[in-house]
């Protein structure tokens, strides 16, 4: 019994300091973009993605909150675009199937290569399926639904 | 300013470490102590035909249910409390990328007035189809060497 406890109060004090080496560095980073608006820099950098799913250019800088921040900072994001008119329906659906799939890139990744994940096939694969759904969807509406715009 | 960044960065940090802290230390134990039980046994042995798709064990189940219903940090306690070789942790990492926290993260989208139903759905199947292939594939590699 002494044993099991001893376990349990290793293991798991172990299992917290491995995502904690991670944890706060990340958060000092993410701390330094938020407050220096590096990001609003970088809005423009998905435009390309954006151009390849047909989609407004306002949608390259909720895709990025989302990628980089997580899902919910993302979906702040695109709120604020919508809320200034330049996102429609159909760019909210993508991005929004995008994030889904793929969302908070580097936390996720790093804290599971703490526990001995291979990080490279974890981010690559989330990268390849999120871009081959959201192809796929943009496609689909494009033929379903032509007024969806 | 740029102190202030640090210090708010660090604090964050900490506090994001003390909430995960309080997650994954009941879910570690709780575990580890399942696992020496009968209960931990009759689990493996219930989900280890749906859970061989993945080529994973039957205790994984309980990993991939605190990751889609609580979160990631809970997925990663019991994750670690249990053996899993490399290629398994990075089957379960991949199936739990794809879908986790369903509750909150699905609100999150309805909050969107997107399809909810629909996304969930999909998060779910892309976690079921990467992790057969994943599975599958780590199962090979093992099988060759």
């Amino acid at each position: 019994m002494v044993e099991i406890i001893k376990e349990a109060v290793f293991g798991s004090l172990n299992t917290i300091f491995k995502i904690a080496v991670i944890v706060i560095p990340l958060m000092v980073a993410m701390q330094l973009l938020k407050d220096y608006k590096i990001l609003d820099r970088f809005a423009n950098i998905l435009r390309p993605v954006t151009d390849f799913f047909g989609m407004s250019k306002e949608a390259s800088f909720p895709l990025l909150i989302g990628l980089v921040f997580g899902i919910s900072y993302g979906a702040g994001a695109i709120v604020q675009s919508s809320r200034e008119g330049s996102l429609t329906k159909r760019d909210i659906t993508l991005v929004v199937l995008f994030l889904v799939n793929c969302h908070a890139v580097i936390e996720d990744t790093l804290v599971f290569v703490a526990v001995g994940a291979n990080g490279f096939i974890l981010l690559g694969t989330r990268l390849v399926a999120a871009i081959m759904l959201t192809y796929t969807m943009s496609k689909w509406l494009d033929k379903s639904d032509p007024q969806f715009k | 300013m740029i102190t202030g960044s640090i210090r708010r960065g660090i604090k964050q940090g900490i506090d994001t470490t003390l909430l995960l802290a309080k997650v994954v230390i009941p879910v570690y134990m709780f575990v580890t102590v399942l696992r020496y039980t009968p209960v931990m046994d009759m689990i493996a042995t219930m989900f280890k035909p749906f859970m061989a798709l993945f080529n994973l064990p039957g205790e994984a189940a309980v990993v991939l249910v605190l990751g889609n219903c609580l979160n990631f940090f809970a997925a990663l306690g019991a994750m670690s409390a249990i053996n899993l070789t490399a290629a398994q942790i990075t089957t379960i990492a991949l199936m739990l990328s794809f879908s986790h926290a369903l509750f909150m993260e699905t609100a999150v989208v309805k909050m969107l007035g997107v399809n909810e139903i629909g996304m969930t759905a999909t998060r779910l199947a892309m976690s079921f189809i990467v992790g057969i292939i994943a599975g599958n594939i780590g199962g090979l590699l093992q099988w060759l060497k």
